[in-house]
């Protein structure tokens, strides 16, 4: 009996390591061959998250030996899972290879522009405010506006959703929308959230709630409120009336190889521009002057 | 005088025997709502999942953009990241819990030894993670694999093994270990084919618990591991991302970009806990298996 | 081991033929000895190393904060240079604190209930059930508390978030009463009968006989299961991430969301750089949970010793 265990376990053993490893180093090997081939790692940005998971999608039909693997966390973790080697290309909302209010820049690092990402301030569909001012929105993320009555809606008490540091939509709202004006930091209204999807999570699920991100997550409960009078719609942003949208960028360590450049190339082409990239609401980068 | 005496005896007796009744009813009470709310909390995952559990959603290709994808790589990675972690905790766990139970001798080195366990027991999960993440993110530069969050897990498994092992070997009774020298067997052969062979069904017992506790753990997985998978089934390739099905409950749940997260998260749970269901019941088989015969004669 | 010695000493060999074989013999007994030796220390190197590492990172924390800074102040604005990291051991600590307030008289009711009170066929349903309750892993519970408690605790407070310590110390509750209850009742059934039945006779009722004579004979067994619940409830990550919050701040109450050391590195980990003050910082705090969860197995072999 025990002799059985014993060959039972070291079989068992044998199979993992043998699948494991050759099989491992098969996948590679044989990959070699063909042309594009490899295994691309994307993290960062969860604005740009839609986005690279549509074209993961895409150019793995086409290149069935690519194996890639998107998830998103926020965009400083882009650049930094680079740099790291957790990652093989990082997505953010600013171009990291230069220093950004609040975060330096990082060395050695080729950027790549790949879209234009209109942000929206987002409220529960039930909430009957349309339309926020600049003046507004800093008064409710400095924490001086606390009910929704003061800006023409319900008597309700507003709360405050924020994304954490490091948030590429963070430093985009903070910059175009608030005009650099400063979050608040605590309060029982006030929370913050890591990714994109929490953000629409939590905004979802609190009809005072209010919160932003890209246009791409507007759906569902939520809706998008107006800026300044201006609706928050792609062509608002192509035609210079939308002002809080930025560039989102692809970033490589040195100049991309193998399948990150074909990665890279396959989201600028303007067949994955055109198409997907705009239905996705996001705006081609060949269509801002 | 006395009297009175008897009067407040029976009037205590009497507060005391109503303070039993209320004692006694509201454990009960307690009880009956604890078992009623974790009931409630099982029928719940599993009647909210159930439904939606179908082949294609067990062994599908997740889909980030449409709904109705599957979890089949996450499901696949928890079930390789398990193996392997088990692979290389399950001999060295038994190896020391050998070491422990029968050769250990009473000094320095065995307390230094004994101190590990359990420390190594008690460390939170996270930091079993942190250590993944930095020794082959940074050190090794592996980036975020299946092979690291197994690697990873052992060490979370190890303290667990090793002390089952022990436990079990020490309920040997010390008679068979004297038959089997007796007959001249040294201390390996006794070990390998007399001691394991009594000790294992405390050792698989332990192990699957263990093994339990490895297949829903998330902090060293997410931090191990990393989030995402391959996005292909059947890959074994240990270098291949190895986020598992408790991050892609986490994931799924944080990340409401398809329109089914909501529906991929009940079933993921729903999955997780009837594994557990399982495991639990495979382990609990042979002594239902006993109660039943023993209640049949 | 004596025994075992006898043996070696004594297993010279009749026969001149069976040598080779006995020196075989002997070698795999000597491997399989190394073997087991190699396995055991492996555990004792595994924790040194990551000691050493976490410590070693986290300790350089204190090359660019002071250590009155980083322990009491309640300032967490790493990209600003102010590493106070008071809020988080505070968050920790309370949710612990409150964990065990609700979790440590539940589980001690239910395990007296079904050493003491239960009938039979009750006891073969509650034991198996907690312990599959261990094994369900801590993501669901976190996931259940998101979103069964939270909405639920948003409409008996009328808070206007619900998540919190409340929350959070709920779901743990939740979690470590299994863990609690079993080496409780563990302790209560090991407590001699005689104990019990002595008590009876001397005309004592199961209320006094139980807190008497049953959960104080039951002490030592009953404070390490407590202290076991709560370096689980210290150390879990995962669930308490989810309905925590996840907000640097003192919180004023127990529904304002807040954080605690596990969820604020696993939240920021990976946005930061390996050689950076914001990255030490969090490994100090996952050095300061080491040092937390082995004061913890001190405790228990104190509490050990003494029952012994």
């Amino acid at each position: 009996m025990m002799k059985n265990v014993k060959s039972f376990i070291v079989a068992i053993m044998a199979i993992i390591m043998f699948i494991g490893f050759s099989f491992g180093g098969f996948i590679a090997k044989a990959s070699a061959a063909s042309t594009v081939s490899g295994k691309i790692t994307i993290a960062g940005s969860t604005a740009l998250l839609p986005l690279t998971q549509q074209a993961a999608k895409e150019f793995k039909k086409e290149n069935p030996k690519v194996t890639v693997s998107v998830s998103g966390s926020s965009s400083i973790a882009g650049p930094q899972s680079v740099v790291k080697g957790a990652a093989t290309i990082g997505a953010c909302d600013w171009d990291a290879t230069k220093p950004v209010q609040g975060f330096s820049a990082f060395s050695g690092l080729v950027a790549h522009k790949i879209a234009v990402i209109p942000f929206a301030t987002i409220v529960h569909k039930s909430n009957p405010v349309q339309n926020l001012t600049t003046k507004q929105l800093q008064d409710i993320y400095a924490g001086t506006i606390t009910n929704w009555k003061q800006v023409g809606g319900k008597d309700a008490q507003i709360v405050v959703v924020n994304r954490k540091h490091g948030s590429g939509t963070r430093v985009n709202f903070q910059a175009k929308a608030l005009k650099n004006a400063n979050f608040m930091s605590k309060g029982d209204n006030y929370k913050e959230v890591g990714k994109s999807g929490e953000m629409l999570a939590a905004v979802e699920s609190n009809p005072n709630a209010i919160g932003y991100t890209d246009l791409a997550y507007v759906k569902g409960n939520v809706k998008a409120v107006s800026y300044n009078g201006v609706a928050a719609t792609t062509q608002n942003v192509v035609n210079g009336k939308y002002p809080v949208w930025s560039y989102g960028y692809l970033l490589t360590k040195g100049q991309p190889k193998g399948a990150d450049a074909e990665f890279i190339k396959f989201i600028q082409s303007s067949k994955f521009q055109n198409g997907s990239l705009k239905n996705l609401k996001f705006v081609p980068v060949s269509q801002m002057k | 005088m006395n009297e009175q005496i008897f009067r407040k005896y029976v009037i205590r007796r009497k507060s005391s025997f109503a303070m039993d009744k209320i004692f006694t009813y509201s454990l009960w009470l307690v009880a009956s709502m604890i078992l009623l709310l974790v009931t409630f909390l099982l029928i719940r995952i599993l009647w909210n999942g159930l439904p939606g559990i179908t082949l294609h959603f067990l062994t599908g290709i997740p889909d980030e953009i449409e709904a109705g994808g599957g979890v089949g790589p996450f499901l696949f990675n928890s079930i390789y990241i398990l193996l392997i972690s088990m692979a290389l905790s399950l001999p060295i766990g038994i190896g020391s819990g050998i070491y422990l139970a029968e050769y250990a001798p009473n000094n320095r080195l065995t307390g230094f030894i004994r101190t590990s366990v359990e420390g190594l027991a008690s460390v939170p999960s996270i930091i079993f993670g942190l250590f993944g993440y930095v020794l082959f993110v940074d050190v090794f530069q592996m980036g975020l694999t299946i092979l690291g969050a197994g690697i990873a897990l052992s060490l979370l498994n190890l303290p667990v093994i090793t002390r089952v092992t022990e436990e079990a070997i020490q309920a040997i009774p010390i008679d068979l270990r004297e038959a089997s020298y007796a007959l001249g067997a040294t201390k390996s052969q006794t070990i390998w084919k007399v001691i394991i062979p009594a000790a294992l069904s405390g050792i698989i017992t332990g192990s699957a618990l263990a093994a339990c506790r490895a297949f829903g753990e998330s902090a060293v997985i997410l931090l191990a591991g990393g989030t995402g998978t391959s996005g292909i089934m059947w890959d074994f390739n240990p270098m291949s991302q190895g986020g598992t099905l408790p991050i892609h409950l986490w994931y799924a749940q944080s990340e409401a970009l398809v329109e089914d997260a909501k529906q991929i998260a009940d079933r993921s749970a729903a999955v997780m806990v009837l594994c557990i269901l399982l495991i639990n019941m495979l382990i609990r088989l042979p002594i239902l298996i006993r109660d039943f015969r023993m209640w049949k004669h | 081991m004596k025994l075992e010695g006898n043996i070696k000493s004594s297993s010279y060999l009749p026969a001149h033929g069976f040598k080779i074989k006995a020196r075989t013999k002997n070698v795999r007994n000597y491997l399989f000895f190394l073997f087991c030796l190699l396995s055991a220390l492996m555990l004792g190197v595994v924790l040194f190393c990551i000691v050493l590492f976490i410590g070693k990172t986290g300790l350089l924390v204190f090359k660019d904060v002071s250590v009155m800074e980083f322990f009491f102040s309640t300032k967490w604005e790493p990209y600003d240079g102010k590493y106070g990291a008071a809020i988080f051991i505070l968050g920790t600590l309370s949710l612990t604190a409150l964990t065990m307030c609700f979790a440590v008289p539940l589980s001690l009711a239910l395990a007296v209930f079904i050493v003491e009170v239960a009938p039979n066929w009750v006891k073969k349903i509650l034991r198996p059930m907690l312990d599959l309750l261990v094994g369900i892993p801590s993501i669901i519970y976190g996931y259940l508390g998101l979103t069964l408690l939270i909405p639920l605790l948003r409409n008996i407070t009328g808070s206007i978030m619900g998540d919190g310590l409340l929350a959070a110390s709920l779901v743990l509750t939740v979690m470590v009463l299994p863990t609690i209850t079993r080496i409780s009742d563990d302790a209560i059934t090991a407590v001699p009968k005689d104990l019990c039945e002595a008590a009876y006779a001397l005309g004592s009722t199961r209320f006094q006989a139980v807190f008497r004579v049953i959960l104080p004979a039951a002490r030592p067994g009953i404070l390490t299961a407590t202290v076991l619940g709560m370096a689980r409830a210290i150390g879990e990550t995962m669930a308490v991430v989810m309905v925590i919050g996840n907000t640097a701040q003192i919180p004023g109450d127990l529904l304002t969301p807040t954080a605690v050391l596990t969820s604020n590195i696993v939240m920021q980990i990976i946005d930061v750089q390996f050689d950076s003050t914001w990255n030490y910082a969090l490994y100090m705090m996952a050095f300061l949970l080491l040092i937390i969860s082995t004061l913890m197995i001190l405790i228990i072999r104190r509490i050990r010793g003494k029952g012994e």
